[in-house]
């Protein structure tokens, strides 16, 4: 019997008059509240009133004044026709679609790899996730070193060719994605691995066991008791890892500045160069209101998708 | 074909013995107990009985098969966790038929035989239900049933009740055990509740410290205990054991327990087989075989206090509450307190060698 079962509780507390504590609850949160509406809906707002005018740092009046340059929704339907922004889209999911069912299948390979113990394991565990330690506009200049066409990415595929290989890595559109790619891969891998890794240690030893002592192999067993009960988490590794994805800048950009020409201009490459070159503010909020809008409405309809 | 052998069973993890040079053979249909505190080695014995752990010594049989080698899946082993490892994620009916899909059963064959052990279990309106939420009984029911219906030869079962409450373990003693009678597997049965081991066992294995202490039926245990462990650790209470030294009265050879007194006579036999051996001897008696002896030569101990548990009263004697416990029927007429004087049934008095505790057995 423990403590807990001897000490009688105590008597519930009256509760207070409802109404009453609400008030206090108000005027006790009042400041919390009052900082959100400061940090949060401000903004929003002012991007939105700035969102429907033409208005730029250059106009000569500040932003608050912005209505004598009111244009009603000619930002949003330009959205609509702008060629270099669905691209620079259309490329970030790519970016998504191939970064991330890569370091999930490359961290849940790790992850089952050090679920039992080996001589080592610490220091390999050490060695793998330092990448995501690593500042990423630092692994930006590393990966732009690698990638160089006199670099070490060209010097080890030649050991596997007669001929020396050359490729301008960086200055090809093609090859230009793909560095930008492994790029992430290598540093975000890790993340993915380590969230896996706590889902798999908590995967029940004796639900394995049991599984193994009715017959099945160690593949069914991963795929009927490891898959299913890491499920939660597998949710959540692939929706940090696609939010975080949807937002690659830094790497990116000290590699290719979004080049050659627009070939791995991403959607924020693509923002930050009308914000700071073209200056068309206006513009850059409506673009910026759209996205938040769709991806609010993306990520309601995935909710609604994984809660069937 | 499902009895089992262990022959010159050990186990060592690291440097830690967990179990030392074990022998058992359990025969085809039989229901054998694993009894002993915790730590003791039973687990260890039936997880490599399962094939979880490989043996560091010795091997184990099934009928005339070696089995070292042979992986869990293919022992043909049916195993019930402590926390019966029930697939939560799942429909009771997927963890019901788990085995029959994962060896790859024509799907008419796993519907059928799903459908008899479920009905057998009464878990057929259940079938369609999460795992997850059931409660601990049908729990138990499903954990046996899984393993069930791949109709395995030999049943292990970890302590299943450890986490039943006491009122419900009684029932779910009676179920086991019919369950036991329709199945006629071989059951291996580990637990650290004596009352468990003794009521549905055929045969008890009591271990401690990775030892085999004696194996018997649960009377030859309760009754004949090899040691002083066995003795002590079966019977609730357990026996009451007195250290003491052998003397020679006139009325024949007894034991002087010191301070408590000079025991009766020991019967004639045991008498005759103390002789042989050492002068330090434990003299025990189970405390349900007290009687109160108020004028004879008995012991004496002060009272210390009296336990009244409905159906019998059990009377502490000694300074320090542990030295001996008595046990009467309800309606006996009981001292108050002061000294009480008391006697062993002959029948039932038991002696040890004290050094190495095994038991002094007259013929």
């Amino acid at each position: 019997m423990t403590m807990a079962d001897r000490i009688p509780a105590p008597a519930a507390q009256p509760r207070a008059d409802a109404p009453e504590t609400a008030r206090l609850g108000f005027r006790l949160t009042l400041p919390a509240q009052i900082l959100v509406l400061f940090i949060s809906v401000f903004p929003l707002l002012m991007q939105l009133y700035i969102s429907l005018t033409d208005w730029s740092p250059l106009a000569g009046v500040s932003w608050p004044h912005a209505w004598e340059y009111w244009n009603s929704f000619a930002n949003y339907t330009d959205i609509l026709g702008d060629g270099r922004l669905w691209s620079a889209l259309w490329r970030t999911a790519l970016v998504i679609m191939v970064c991330v069912p890569v370091e999930f299948l490359l961290g849940l390979a790790l992850a089952t790899l050090f679920v039992d113990d080996f001589p080592g394991k610490r220091v390999a565990y050490s060695v793998l996730i330092m990448p995501m330690m690593v500042v990423p506009a630092v692994a930006g200049y590393m990966f732009f070193m690698l990638f160089q066409s006199g670099g070490p990415v060209n010097d080890i595929l030649s050991w596997f060719t007669p001929e020396p290989v050359t490729l301008a890595w960086l200055s090809d559109p093609t090859l230009a994605l793909v560095a930008v790619m492994a790029a992430d891969i290598w540093q975000w891998t890790p993340l993915m691995f380590l969230i896996l890794l706590a889902g798999l240690v908590g995967v029940p030893d004796d639900q394995l066991k049991a599984a193994a002592l009715l017959g099945a192999s160690p593949w069914a067993r991963f795929r009927t008791i490891v898959i299913p009960r890491m499920k939660t988490i597998i949710v959540i590794a692939l929706s940090i890892r696609v939010i975080e994805a949807f937002k690659i800048f830094d790497t990116l950009y000290i590699m290719t500045g979004g080049g050659p020409g627009v070939a791995t201009e991403t959607i924020s490459v693509y923002i930050y160069k009308i914000t700071t070159q073209d200056l068309i503010w206006g513009y850059v909020a409506a673009i910026a209101l759209f996205i938040l809008i769709a991806l609010s409405v993306a990520a309601v309809w995935a909710m609604k998708r994984m809660a069937k | 074909m499902s009895a089992i052998r262990l022959e010159n069973l050990v186990k060592r993890f690291g440097g830690f013995t967990a179990l030392k040079t074990m022998d058992l053979s359990i025969a085809d249909g039989e229901f054998m107990a694993l009894l002993g505190p915790s730590g003791c080695g039973k687990s260890t014995t039936m997880n490599m009985i399962a094939g979880m752990e490989r043996p560091s010594e010795g091997r184990i049989l099934f009928g005339d098969r070696d089995m070292s080698g042979v992986p869990m899946g293919r022992r043909g082993v049916g195993f019930v966790f402590q926390n019966y490892a029930i697939f939560t994620h799942m429909t009771v009916r997927r963890n019901l038929d788990y085995g029959l899909r994962m060896t790859g059963r024509p799907a008419a064959e796993v519907a059928k035989r799903t459908a008899a052990m479920a009905d057998l279990l009464g878990l057929t309106d259940l079938l369609d239900r999460p795992a997850a939420g059931l409660s601990v009984n049908i729990l138990q029911r499903l954990a046996i049933g899984r393993s069930a219906v791949m109709e395995p030869a030999i049943f292990l079962l970890d302590e299943p009740l450890s986490n039943v409450d006491a009122a419900f373990r009684a029932v779910m003693r009676t179920e086991l055990k019919s369950l036991q009678r329709q199945f006629r597997q071989t059951m291996v049965y580990v637990t650290h509740d004596q009352l468990e081991a003794m009521t549905m066992a055929d045969r008890i294995a009591v271990m401690d410290h990775g030892v085999l202490q004696q194996v018997g039926t649960p009377l030859q245990v309760y009754n004949d205990p090899a040691n002083i462990f066995v003795a002590r650790f079966i019977g609730a209470p357990g026996m009451n054991l007195l250290p003491g030294r052998l003397a020679e009265t006139d009325r024949g050879l007894a034991v002087d327990l010191g301070p408590l007194g000079l025991t009766p006579p020991l019967p004639a036999p045991l008498a005759a087989a103390a002789r042989g051996g050492k002068a330090e001897v434990t003299y025990g008696f189970r405390p349900e075989e007290v009687h109160l002896d108020p004028e004879g030569a008995a012991l004496h101990l002060p009272l210390l206090l009296t336990e009244r548990i409905g159906a019998r009263n059990i009377l502490h004697l000694g300074e320090t509450g542990d030295a001996v416990r008595a046990v009467f029927p309800a309606g006996a007429t009981l001292p108050a307190g002061g000294t009480v004087r008391f006697a062993p049934a002959e029948a039932s008095v038991r002696l040890f060698d004290t050094a190495s505790g095994r038991a002094i057995r007259g013929v």
